[in-house]
């Protein structure tokens, strides 16, 4: 690999935070009072490589598969765990529940379970922090679904004219709940979509993610420095169905595959051969996300539901 | 002074007040707006917070709205009400919800303005679709008919916390009318009585008012008296001063130039209902079909004071 090279102690903090994802989401998932999930696993190294790239002053955005961005992003696991299960003590009083987690304080603006719905808010966003002059950015990150929809290329064209300090990041998963992304998306990539708006845009290998976080720090230093926007696509695999809910009808063969993509395994194999990690620090990263994940249920379940009443509160 | 004039005038001492309030939408830059509403602000404020944008009444929409949930105020111009469709995600779906589902820790103070009503665009410019937004939980719905009221409500609207939807309408901005002198605001709510009268209540709001008046002076020449009340914000809904009246005249007829199914009357009908029981009552408002450039067509299509009248006269021959 070439280009910023991101020094090795923040690589083992970006395995550590795709094994937390990954534990979180895995146990989240087996619990029967977890409603309705949008997970993504298999997807880790896109939000650990992109948070990398971010800083404290900078915004993100996303949609509703927002669990492993949240993460990577720093929202303490216990908060978000409350705040997925509708408890009181989540960032949102478990109001916005799953895909709609909003800490703004943290740089996680928040995520919009409408498909391509949180692009154009993410350019207000950036307006703003364009006319504040803050130095901050904003990342939205949405999926290949989002790439169909006029939002995504209405903002497209606005943020160029305008010059927003916006990173476009389509998390391309190439599946919008069954269907496959070439079946209905017509840009032989979909960073083309930027392109055809004068963005910087490139293509990435979103299961390694080294490869995003490089990617994201080059074009961020554009975005910085007020070049405008840029679109960055990282191709990943979605393990799991769409949703918790959702049928899969992958076939086992088709899943294997799939699922020998691991981000998780493809690192930490990594940086074992370069001599970064050990099979004892590997286990014991991996303990420490398991254990992160035991005390965010325990926080979780030891928080309330809201009261009915405020059913009517924060409404207008 | 005009009604647009007024609205200019509440626009500019807001954005000299607020150096956080800015302007986007299509044409109001340079050009000032369709109606000149926004005459003189681009040349005072500047093109950083007087923003013409593409034809992208979408992502407008939703600009407007981050930019105010990432602390700005923004008033988002939408030429046409027909067009708001194109912007109803960002706006009922993530705008009208912000505050809400972080349980207030973001809460966005855009002002969608709009201009609905009919004056011979034909049929993709000319609808009134206040009453779809009356219904969404976290929307203030405001539409005034006088130069003073598109000032006042102009003005609360940009000091609001949550998203406001203002509607002008085309016919209004030329009228003249009284405008307070002094700085004031206008609180939501609050519906006013522009006629008073005893034998029936007509309930409207926006260019409608006007309709009403001249059908109350026509029936005033035939012994009926009108109590006209504009209700000048459709959500919240001030239910007391509507209720109030029809307990005194004993009848409640709406008018709106919109559709009566599931409209501002039916609404306010069963409101009125549901406080002080069944009275007579009538909705008037445009005929079930497109409403047409055609003038012959577009004026069939729509209440008039004439029609009015034969309503509020049947009304009361029951």
């Amino acid at each position: 690999m070439t280009g910023i090279r991101s020094n090795e102690p923040d690589a083992i903090g970006r395995l550590r935070v795709m094994m937390l994802i990954r534990a979180f989401e895995t146990a989240l998932a087996m619990r029967r009072d977890h409603g309705f999930q949008l997970l993504s696993t298999g997807q880790e190294a896109v939000a650990a490589g992109l948070c990398a790239a971010l800083r404290d002053d900078d915004q993100m955005l996303t949609g509703g598969r927002s669990i492993g961005l949240a993460l990577a992003r720093g929202i303490d696991p216990r908060r978000l765990m409350a705040e997925l299960l509708g408890k009181v003590d989540g960032p949102n009083r478990g109001k916005g529940g799953r895909g709609h987690l909003a800490d703004p304080g943290a740089g996680f603006f928040g995520a919009h379970a409408v498909v391509g719905g949180n692009i154009s808010i993410a350019a207000g966003v950036a307006l703003a922090k364009k006319l504040d002059r803050d130095g901050g950015i904003v990342a939205v990150v949405f999926g290949d679904g989002a790439c169909g929809a006029g939002s995504l290329h209405e903002t497209l064209n606005i943020a160029a004219i305008w010059k927003l300090p916006l990173l476009f990041v389509c998390d391309n998963n190439q599946l919008s709940v069954s269907t496959p992304r070439a079946e209905v998306l017509a840009p032989k990539k979909l960073s083309d979509l930027g392109a055809a708006f004068g963005l910087s845009a490139q293509t990435v290998d979103g299961t390694d993610v080294e490869t995003v976080a490089q990617a994201a720090m080059a074009l961020l230093e554009g975005v910085r420095r007020g070049d405008g926007p840029a679109f960055l696509e990282c191709i990943s695999h979605r393990f799991a169905a769409h949703s918790t809910t959702a049928r899969e009808l992958r076939d086992a063969a088709e899943l294997a595959r799939i699922r020998g993509t691991c981000p998780i395994v493809r690192e930490a194999t990594r940086l074992r051969a370069a001599g970064v990690i050990d099979a004892d620090l590997h286990d014991a990263l991996e303990q420490d996300a398991l254990a992160d994940v035991s005390a965010a249920f325990a926080f979780a379940d030891a928080s309330p539901y809201p009261d009915a009443g405020e059913v009517l509160a924060d409404v207008g | 002074m005009f009604y647009r004039e007024a609205f200019a005038r509440a626009l500019r001492e807001e954005m000299t007040r607020s150096p956080r309030l800015i302007v986007i939408g299509q044409d109001v830059g340079a050009f000032g707006g369709s109606y000149r509403e926004f005459d003189g602000l681009y040349r005072q404020f500047g093109p950083e917070r007087v923003r013409d944008t593409p034809v992208a009444e979408g992502a407008t929409i939703g600009i407007g709205i981050g930019a105010a949930a990432a602390g700005y105020r923004t008033l988002v111009s939408i030429t046409y009400m027909d067009f708001m469709m194109l912007g109803l995600d960002a706006l009922v779906n993530y705008g009208a919800k912000l505050r809400y589902k972080t349980a207030g820790a973001l809460t966005s103070p855009v002002v969608v303005k709009t201009t609905a009503g009919a004056l011979g665009q034909g049929v993709a410019h000319s609808q009134c679709l206040e009453s779809w937004l009356m219904s969404v939980p976290g929307l203030t719905v405001v539409a005034p008919s006088t130069p003073a009221d598109a000032y006042g409500f102009l003005k609360a609207a940009l000091r609001a916390d949550g998203p406001v939807v203002y509607i002008d309408h085309k016919r209004l901005f030329p009228i003249p009318g009284d405008v307070p002198l002094e700085e004031s605001l206008l609180p939501f709510g609050q519906a006013l009585v522009r006629r008073a009268g005893t034998d029936v209540t007509i309930a409207t709001h926006s260019y409608m008012v006007r309709v009403a008046l001249d059908a109350a002076d026509q029936l005033e020449g035939i012994g009926i008296s009108c109590e006209v009340i504009d209700l000048r914000c459709l959500a919240p809904l001030d239910m007391a001063t509507v209720a109030d009246s029809v307990a005194r005249t004993g009848a409640l007829l709406t008018l709106e130039e919109g559709q009566t199914t599931c409209g501002v009357g039916a609404e306010v009908t069963a409101r009125v209902y549901e406080r002080i029981g069944a009275h007579r009552w009538a909705r008037v408002g445009a005929l079930r079909a497109p409403v047409s450039s055609n003038p012959v067509l577009e004026a069939a299509c729509l209440p008039n004071a004439e029609n009015v009248s034969e309503a509020v006269s049947r009304l009361l021959r029951k």
